[in-house]
């Protein structure tokens, strides 16, 4: 059931992700062929900049889930199993922690921004777009502690946990920013 | 005393495993708590937000999905083709092919461990069944991975020159020159092992095989000098040329090789936008960083007293060389510029340090940092497709890497390599 429920997430947040790297190349093009035949799209640049943000949180919610994040997994491996549970408890509520304390202010933020739009879409408001900073780390706290089970076996077993000694095909291997 | 205070607070985080960008997000609300009080943490998420809406790094995304789409179309198997073609007849023939077609394949990839994925899964096994020792041909690929960073377009750079404010493009262009000595300076190194193990030559230079294999790959050089063209002569923005990389590179693998392999791509797809928050994270939250310590003017009380050490650039340079060689051993590249190059900036400009010069020696250090391990990402890449001892490769890929410390130092203290195209074009 658990893994059914992870296995789902995992899928919903990867669809998200897909929709908005293919949905950056679109609107990025379509400012280009705009431009070029002399009619500027006056929301491209703030709706590029918005989807890139959407990407961020929505796809640091996925990273959370694989545990992708950019760490130093070395030395909780190389200390005894008991330090290993404080260490491991410790880092999973302080990241619990950090996006619960977003989430609200990411919220509260929200509330304040009630009536303004967009500077070149005055329809749209600025919630919407800002909306991705509670929702992003909603769905963070989700990721993580749906992943926590792996991680936890992962860190007594003394496995690094990195990214890069975990990688199964080589398509991910791919994409990478390094 | 503030860079000091926030730089223990967020090793003690990270060490017990928080990954860095959420520690520096805690590390600013705890900033924010105690100098500014409660009602100010607002400003944490507008700054979380705000740090991820930064325009020119849409390039990164797009560069990622560029090199995917174009991986997914077939275009290693052709690059490798048309570099046996080229290179097969030197003594050493594959390792030869191995850096001739990285350095063909960084003018699409801007990442380095793209190119060994990429380069790798060919190249390794065909050099283990040509009898070159796994630990040479594992070096061989890794090192030469690396011309992929400081060669156009570059991830690495990307993210440099929006955190120094300086020009993409200008970096992009200072990249060509060493990228290109690089790559002759690995070649060399790859002849001298080639001679030590009497490795075979490929096949005899064949100009009209050369030809035919040029015509089938063709459009893999075309392309990036059509996108680099562009942005080079300044009709489009680096971003925007890397969605013309997409739109092209999806052209090319649907409609000319039409052999687009889309179950690679939607995993490359969905691996990359990964990358790109991984990284995009780092930004948002650094920025919260950023603007306190920027506050607190920390940066420039840094840079003063560095200044009353010492004022001149070339020893400042030295000294930064350390810290980015040594940084580049444990951080991610994307880690260690977003944290050290806001941070260093106001020396680098006080002591009159261009900061297009000081962006490639960046690069470099921390293509450098991608070879060594304990954290080495590209080296851990090609150990686990060669399936060999990182500890065992790494003792003769010291020599490869001793190349590339050698292109830094040149591109450090003689300027006049990176810089002369720039200066020549935009200056």
């Amino acid at each position: 059931m658990f893994e059914q429920v992870k296995s789902a997430y995992e899928r919903l947040l990867e669809a998200i992700v897909i929709i908005l790297m293919v949905g950056l190349s679109i609107v990025v093009l379509l400012g280009i062929a705009y431009r070029s035949a002399g009619a500027a799209l006056v929301w491209y640049d703030e709706v590029a900049a918005i989807t890139l943000a959407w990407l961020t949180y929505y796809g640091a919610a996925l990273a959370a889930l694989k545990r992708s994040h950019i760490g130093v997994p070395e030395i909780i491996r190389m200390v005894p199993p008991a330090w290993r549970v404080v260490m491991f408890a410790a880092a999973e509520i302080l990241v619990i922690g950090f996006f619960a304390l977003t989430a609200w202010i990411g919220y509260e933020v929200l509330v304040i921004l009630e009536g303004s739009t967009l500077v070149s879409l005055p329809e749209v408001p600025e919630q919407l777009a800002q909306s991705v900073i509670p929702i992003g780390a909603v769905l963070f706290i989700i990721a993580q502690v749906l992943s926590m089970p792996d991680a936890w076996r992962k860190t007594m077993a003394g496995d690094t946990g990195h990214p890069d000694a975990d990688r199964k095909g080589l398509g991910s291997e791919m994409a990478s920013t390094e | 005393m503030a860079i000091l205070l926030i730089f223990l607070a967020l090793l003690a985080i990270t060490l017990i495993n928080v990954p860095i960008a959420v520690g520096l997000g805690i590390v600013a609300v705890g900033a924010i708590l105690l100098t500014q009080g409660v009602e100010m943490l607002p400003n944490v998420a507008v700054g979380m937000y705000n740090g991820a809406t930064n325009f020119p790094l849409i390039a990164i995304p797009l560069f990622i999905l560029a090199g995917a789409v174009m991986n997914a179309s077939g275009i290693s198997r052709r690059l490798v083709a048309f570099a046996t073609a080229l290179l097969g007849f030197i003594r050493g023939g594959l390792a030869m092919v191995s850096i001739g077609a990285s350095l063909f394949f960084a003018e699409i990839s801007g990442s380095a461990v793209a190119d060994v994925a990429a380069l790798g899964s060919i190249l390794i096994p065909a050099m283990k069944r040509r009898g070159y020792p796994t630990p040479l041909a594992t070096s061989v690929i890794s090192s030469s991975a690396t011309l992929a960073v400081i060669i156009p377009p570059s991830i690495p750079m990307i993210l440099y020159a929006v955190m120094a404010d300086t020009s993409v493009v200008q970096l992009f262009v200072a990249g060509i020159i060493p990228g290109i000595i690089g790559g002759l300076g690995l070649m060399l190194m790859a002849y001298r092992f080639a001679r030590i193990y009497n490795l075979p030559v490929e096949r005899a230079f064949d100009l009209p095989h050369i030809w035919k294999t040029f015509k089938e790959a063709a459009w893999a050089f075309i392309l990036p000098v059509v996108i680099l063209g562009t942005i080079f002569g300044g009709i489009v923005t680096a971003t925007e040329g890397a969605a013309m990389a997409v739109l092209a590179a999806l052209v090319v693998g649907l409609f000319i090789y039409r052999e687009l392999d889309l179950r690679q791509l939607k995993e490359a797809i969905i691996e990359g936008g990964v990358q790109t928050a991984v990284v995009m994270l780092l930004v948002g939250t650094s920025t919260l960083v950023g603007t306190y310590l920027t506050e607190a003017q920390a940066p420039q009380q840094l840079a003063a007293a560095i200044a009353e050490i010492t004022t001149n650039k070339w020893v400042v340079l030295a000294l930064l060389n350390v810290l980015f060689l040594i940084l580049g051993l444990f951080l991610h590249s994307a880690a260690a510029i977003i944290l050290t190059v806001p941070v260093v900036m106001p020396l680098v400009n006080s002591v009159g340090i261009d900061p297009v010069h000081f962006g490639l020696i960046v690069t470099i250090n921390l293509g450098i940092g991608q070879q060594t391990p304990p954290v080495a990402s590209v080296l851990m890449t090609a150990c686990a497709i060669a399936k060999a001892d990182i500890w065992q490769v790494t003792r003769v890929n010291v020599w490869f890497v001793g190349v590339l410390l050698a292109v830094l130092l040149l591109c450090t203290y003689v300027p006049a390599i990176p810089l002369l195209p720039v200066e020549y074009f935009y200056r």
